[in-house]
């Protein structure tokens, strides 16, 4: 009986293997899902200004739902991306959900081709998150050790994107560059909308004295965003950044606003590659992604990173949003 | 024995007073509600503190109701530890090995994420304590888990086997589970706050020679608040022995700090 129970453990491990098989070398990827970083802020934002939290609810629609719709389509029909799934988004935003919406369940497939850039996301969006609720939390008194914080945990994860000025005007001009916002720009614009909420509400959170005036001020923002999404600001050139929409933050805070500034870049990047016809399989796709993150976004490639800019690199931005 | 409840009713007074984050309600544990569970931990840093109620109305024999408290960590990265264990009543009629009050420790592992041709893949090792009614022996299992997606249909399968520390008469001294469920977000692209989830599953019955308990499955799992995930789920056993259960169902919490 003993040798029966012996094959019986012993067999339930063979199987697993053989399931991993051949295939494994080439796809094997850990999970690597972090908790966030328990604080007496969590959910501050949610509790005391929903009518910011719902719009980021919205967002975070917007990313999966785009990148799911490239992969199905293979970025091939610009009604399917334009019309159906940026309406899609637009009707979930209207919907204005109180609670962030399961992205795994937006973009199975999406997450299947990139789950470490998924976790990389992931990862930076928890740290939004920290940012607003640390702004609008009553009972932290100092937000500036708070901010410090949060941005300490966020660097300890082996997914945290690097918080070095990277320099975007290179990161823009590989050979797949732009195709997204070329064949697309009503979604690209969208896109860029979102980006525009999420660092533009810094500077008047962090002025606003109380969470009254923290309400009032949040407001003309997000009648500027809905603005955005009635009518996507097609013209702007180039996606906002920190510096141009709360320098304030951006001075005080240049890691995190780093941070931010390079998660949208990726963003860029990735819907950039899921156009591109220089990938024309899904493997190339997800070669190329990681190739990116692992090169030029990741903090732990810091040491020889190519696109990190030194100081005597560096200009103010200049884009007009 | 009586110790593990007092200490997971006091954990859920403390935590309840505690910030705490968003649970995934897609992430499936064993229990919650049903016996099927993907091959996913709860995050490193998690804390997850789980009940529920199941009642089992059986075709010979009372109807029987059980608790089943749980605590969950996620202590590293793709590992869960577990504790709990199920109390029910009438503790001294049970038989087999599973016993009012025993206290249940297990290690959950996660090879790998869900890939584009990979399924992902887990392997769980559970021990039963004799700290129950009429216990004896430590019993071990160990379980096999994947998950495969298709769409935002995903699929899963359970296969696990049991060693009984101290079988007595007819009872067995080894078994094996089987379950194969699939689980599905309701309200794309609208709504994303329900899952539902169904499973068929057999096992080996507890007595040498007895059929096996077949049955089948469903229930929901729903987002209650960022805190809160509250499922329910009935299923009922077609085959096996006479005292197989005509219907059972539970409901029950999850809460993630």
């Amino acid at each position: 009986m003993r040798t029966k129970h012996l094959f019986a453990f012993l067999g339930i491990t063979p199987v697993l293997m053989a399931l991993l098989g051949p295939c494994a070398q080439a796809q094997f990827e850990p999970r690597d899902k972090r908790f966030y970083d328990r604080a007496v802020w969590n959910f501050a934002l949610r509790d005391h200004l929903p009518e910011l939290d719902i719009e980021f609810n919205g967002v975070d629609f917007g990313h999966s739902n785009l990148y799911e719709n490239l992969l199905l389509t293979g970025a091939k029909s610009i009604p399917a991306i334009e019309e159906e799934a940026r309406m899609q988004t637009l009707r979930f935003i209207a919907s204005r959900p109180i609670l962030p919406p399961n992205e795994e369940a937006i973009a199975p497939t999406y997450m299947k081709l990139a789950w470490r850039a998924q976790n990389v996301f992931d990862e930076a969006h928890a740290l939004h998150r920290a940012t607003y609720d640390i702004y609008v939390s009553d009972t932290i008194t100092d937000k500036d050790a708070a901010l410090r914080e949060a941005l300490a945990f966020y660097q300890r994860s082996p997914y945290a994107i690097t918080a070095g000025p990277l320099d975007h005007r290179r990161l823009d001009q590989f050979p797949y560059s732009q195709a997204f916002r070329r064949k697309f720009p009503l979604f690209n614009a969208t896109i860029w909308a979102y980006h525009y909420l999420q660092v533009a509400v810094y500077d008047v959170l962090q002025e606003a004295p109380d969470l009254d005036s923290k309400r009032k001020v949040v407001q003309p923002i997000l009648a500027t965003y809905h603005g955005y999404l009635d009518q996507p600001p097609v013209q702007w050139s180039f996606m906002p950044l920190t510096a141009e929409l709360s320098p304030k933050f951006a001075a005080r805070y240049a890691e995190i606003a780093n941070i931010f500034d390079n998660l949208h870049m990726l963003h860029d990047n990735i819907s950039d590659i899921l156009v591109s016809d220089l990938f024309p399989t899904r493997e190339a796709k997800r070669a190329e992604i990681y190739r990116i993150i692992d090169s030029y976004y990741l903090a732990g490639a810091d040491p020889v990173n190519p696109m990190i800019m030194r100081r005597s690199e560096q200009s103010p931005p200049t884009h007009a949003h | 024995m009586r110790l593990f409840p007092v200490l997971f009713l006091g954990m859920l007074i403390w935590l309840s007073a505690q910030p705490v984050s968003a649970l995934d309600h897609d992430n499936l544990d064993k229990n919650r509600p049903l016996r099927i569970e993907d091959a996913y931990p709860i995050a490193k840093g998690e804390i997850a503190l789980e009940g529920g109620t199941q009642f089992s109305d059986r075709r010979q024999g009372r109807t029987r109701v059980a608790f089943q408290p749980q605590i969950l960590f996620g202590a590293f990265y793709n590992t869960q530890l577990e504790i709990g264990g199920d109390l029910f009543t009438e503790p001294t009629a049970i038989g087999g090995a599973e016993k009012s009050g025993d206290l249940h420790v297990g290690v959950l592992y996660n090879f790998n994420t869900e890939t584009l041709s990979l399924p992902a893949l887990a392997v769980k090792l559970d021990l039963e304590f004799p700290t129950g009614v009429r216990s004896r022996g430590v019993d071990g299992t160990l379980a096999g888990l994947l998950t495969r997606s298709f769409g935002r249909w995903r699929t899963h399968l359970n296969a696990e086997y049991s060693v009984i520390g101290s079988a007595r008469g007819e009872e067995r001294n080894g078994l094996y589970r089987l379950a194969v469920g699939v689980s599905y977000p309701l309200g794309y692209p609208m709504r994303f706050r329900e899952t539902l989830i169904a499973d068929v599953f057999t096992r080996q019955s507890e007595l040498s020679g007895g059929r096996n308990p077949t049955g089948i499955e469903i229930g929901l799992r729903h987002q209650f608040s960022s805190r809160i995930v509250l499922d329910g789920g009935i299923g009922t056993e077609f085959a096996g022995p006479a005292d197989r259960s005509a219907v059972f169902g539970t409901v029950g919490l999850s809460i993630g700090y």
